[in-house]
């Protein structure tokens, strides 16, 4: 293992950022690049937001804007609501709340950033006119295999190396919990981030080859003459769907389980009190992870895949209500009998609830195979996974950034810009996505630059506009709190939130190596929600 | 019968108000609680400065609140199961459409019973307006099950009947169906319904419900696209 004997990231030059093997530094490189992209892709989003405002097309051209709904939505999705925070927060807390110095590969954790940062950089180049890839995220066959998709191959490097990076991830972040835990840390008193990370990374090890599969056959149709998704000669475009959704649906679980994650230790932390059933809670995050493998076909509920199927995978898409259910009545009962504290990283952890619970019963309908055969691929499933990836997701790692950012900076997040880009946040995005919703399920497909002026359609748009800017200032306050915050954020305490989560007994910023030489000691009644004191912030 | 606009829709907008009163229901039983719990148990300086520790849990309440709900989307599965099979079920006496998808139109064939073509219809892609002339309007007749027999000719695309809220892939190499039924005279949208491309927000058709009469003479009509020998 490289002497931990590197510097402090705030007074880390060029070389110790590229050369770094420290946990620490590698989130940091990760959540930096995940929330560059995340600006990227919010700002396409406007773009195709203004596009779809009115009827013809005022702003871009249709081949642009698919480019756009492609790049919006893979990066978002693998960027914003994978790497992220995963790669982010995961790198910066797993060995900290376990008691850890570092993960158990750092050399490889170094390697996963940097395929991370190639997928990046074939990303950038898809800006440059030529290379654009419009086949969106999903990059269904034959069309996928067609010239008129764009540079194809762009799309399946980038899915290769944030591939590499996910595995090779997962192997680290198993094997750290497993072999690397502290004297004192156990299953039954491991904070539930950690449990959520790592169910998180189990199903990131099983299923990302998966989608690794899907397009690395793509990429032979398109390029070497073979014939997986071709009819003509033997092959079958669902054979695509069936192997690219056999990972894609689990990956939604990937994206969401840790940020589950962050609201149980944000709001126990505000609640001043243990998450109720912390043991169903953990039981919870494994159901949700199990049940994610048996329910892709709902994906393809209209694809044609036999009627037995889809009623099959109906049954068990319903089911994942279940623990995601149980998790969202556990919150809610921790609240009882709290010392309730509205402090920002609360109020986004709330918001990101009350959204989630939203946001999952609209995917009833969607699991219900009678209604989906009416809403698929309308606004209407975009209005349900934005309910859950763009707020809840999102209201969740801009929690965890206020939270988690005196241990990271040794500054406070300045609490104004917090509370003001919250409700900001949370009332654009209502807007814009509740329209979204409507309009789906009055028929408006998804993906369309251009629609006929059906004058439901046209109002509900233009009220979706407003939302999205309103969401666009609050994203923007949000980030320009990160900076004062970074430059003259108050001071920070080791514990500023007087929690008892290992994390918090190491100074604020975080040392460079950690707990020092030996393990912290943990208590024999070490748990990571006991609030006994009162808070003093 | 005649109060029903379309089928499928009656049953899918069954189905969503359905959902829709499970939805708030639950959303009502959870957020209030919770809401409520938020105002309740604030912090207060000197009064309620820790949360109580002796509530970690209750399995008698989680049982119930994980029992419950499976009962709740296991109904809600069961219903839609119902639904599903009516959806799927294609009537007797239903017409027959062939239609292929291409990038970006439909040809529509009219099948008579030992399944010839008797009548074709396509439509033109036009990439900025939503007009459709005449000869490219896919007539059915008002009141009588249609039958939609599905193939693409290139990429999969889907075919969407607005007013009776059904879709369905277009997909290559293989032949998917959808059926529906129109009551009310008047002309409506079909849209493609998976991503196809450049044009795919422009693939698509206007359905024309006309009185069967008058349908029948449509059919037979010399008008049509169709090729000789259908």
């Amino acid at each position: 293992m490289r002497e931990a004997v590197a510097v402090p990231w705030f007074s880390a030059g060029l070389k110790e950022w590229i050369f770094t093997t420290d946990h620490k530094k590698i989130g940091i490189l990760y959540f930096t690049t995940g929330l560059v992209f995340f600006i990227v892709a919010g700002l396409f989003g406007l773009l195709i937001r203004f596009e779809q405002n009115s009827p013809g097309f005022q702003v871009v051209s249709p081949s642009f804007y698919n480019y756009l709904l492609t790049g919006h939505g893979a990066v978002m999705l693998l960027w914003w609501a994978i790497a992220a925070h995963i790669g982010g927060f995961g790198n910066f807390l797993l060995p900290l709340m376990i008691g850890a110095r570092d993960v158990a590969f750092p050399r490889l954790n170094a390697l996963s950033y940097w395929a991370f940062f190639g997928a990046s950089v074939i990303v950038l180049l898809t800006l440059i006119p030529g290379n654009h890839i419009k086949m969106m995220w999903t990059g269904y066959p034959p069309y996928a295999a067609h010239p008129d998709a764009g540079v194809t191959a762009y799309y399946v490097f980038a899915i290769h190396l944030l591939g590499v990076s996910s595995i090779a991830t997962a192997v680290n972040f198993i094997t750290t919990y497993i072999r690397m835990r502290a004297p004192g840390i156990g299953f039954w008193n491991t904070n539930l981030y950690v449990h959520s990370l790592i169910a998180a990374n189990v199903i990131q090890l099983i299923g990302v080859p998966s989608l690794a599969g899907a397009v690395t056959m793509l990429f032979l149709d398109r390029y070497l003459g073979t014939n997986f998704f071709n009819p003509a000669l033997g092959g079958d475009p669902l054979l695509y769907q069936n192997v690219f959704w056999f990972y894609s649906h689990p990956a939604v679980y990937v994206m969401i389980i840790p940020i589950f994650g962050f609201y149980s230790e944000i709001l126990s932390t505000f609640a001043r009190k243990p998450i109720f059933g912390y043991k169903s809670m953990v039981f919870a995050i494994w159901g949700i992870a199990v049940i994610s493998f048996i329910v892709w076909i709902h994906h393809m509920f209209t694809s044609g895949v036999p009627d037995w199927a889809r009623v099959l995978m109906s049954y068990t898409t319903v089911l994942v209500a279940v623990p995601t259910g149980v998790k969202i009545f556990n919150w809610v009962a921790t609240l009882h009998g709290g010392a309730i504290i509205l402090r920002s990283p609360m109020l986004y952890t709330l918001g990101g609830i009350f959204m989630f619970l939203i946001g999952g019963l609209t995917g009833i309908p969607n699991a219900m195979v009678a209604i989906d055969l009416g809403v698929h691929d309308s606004l209407f499933v975009v209005g349900h996974f934005h309910y859950v990836l763009g707020m809840a997701l999102t209201l969740g790692i801009f929690g965890a950034v206020i939270f988690w950012f005196p241990k990271v900076v040794g500054k406070m997040y300045p609490e104004n810009f917090g509370k003001i880009s919250f409700w900001l946040v949370f009332i654009g995005a209502n807007i814009f996505y509740f329209t979204q919703m409507l309009a789906g399920f009055l028929g408006m497909p998804r993906r369309y630059p251009d629609y006929p002026p059906i004058p439901e359609w046209v109002v509900l748009n233009q009220i979706s506009t407003v939302g999205a800017l309103i969401l666009g200032l609050g994203v923007l306050v949000f980030l320009i709190g990160i900076v004062k915050g970074l430059t003259s954020g108050e001071k920070a305490p080791a514990n500023p939130w007087q929690s008892p989560s290992l994390e918090w007994r190491i100074d604020s910023p975080a040392p460079v190596d950690n707990f020092g030489e030996k393990p912290p000691k943990v208590e024999p009644d070490y748990h990571p929600y006991k609030y006994g004191a009162p808070p003093t912030f | 019968m005649d109060q029903v606009f379309a089928y499928p829709a009656k049953w899918w907008n069954e189905a969503v108000i359905v959902w829709l009163v499970v939805a708030v229901v639950i959303y009502a039983v959870t957020a209030v609680p919770g809401l409520y719990f938020i105002f309740k148990y604030r912090f207060k300086p000197g009064e309620r400065e820790v949360g109580d520790h002796e509530k970690h849990g209750h399995w008698g309440l989680e049982a119930l609140w994980t029992i419950v709900p499976t009962i709740v989307v296991l109904v809600l599965a069961t219903y839609s199961f119902a639904v599903f099979k009516k959806q799927r079920t294609v009537p007797e006496d239903a017409m027959t459409l062939k239609v292929t998808g291409f990038m970006w139109g439909w040809q529509v064939e009219y099948l008579d019973d030992k399944g010839n073509t008797i009548k074709t219809v396509v439509t033109a892609y036009n990439p900025t307006s939503y007009e459709a002339p005449e000869e490219q309007k896919i007539v059915v007749p008002a009141g009588k099950p249609v039958k939609v027999l599905l193939t693409s000719m290139d990429v999969v695309h889907a075919f969407y009947v607005m007013p009776a809220k059904i879709v369905e892939d277009a997909v290559p190499g293989r032949i998917t169906y959808l059926w529906f039924q129109i009551n009310k005279p008047g002309e409506y949208w079909v849209f493609c319904r998976e991503f196809c491309g450049t044009g795919h927000s422009h693939m698509f058709a206007k359905l024309k419900v006309v009185p069967p009469e008058q349908f029948a003479l449509w059919l037979k009509g010399s008008s049509d696209l169709a090729k000789k020998g259908g």
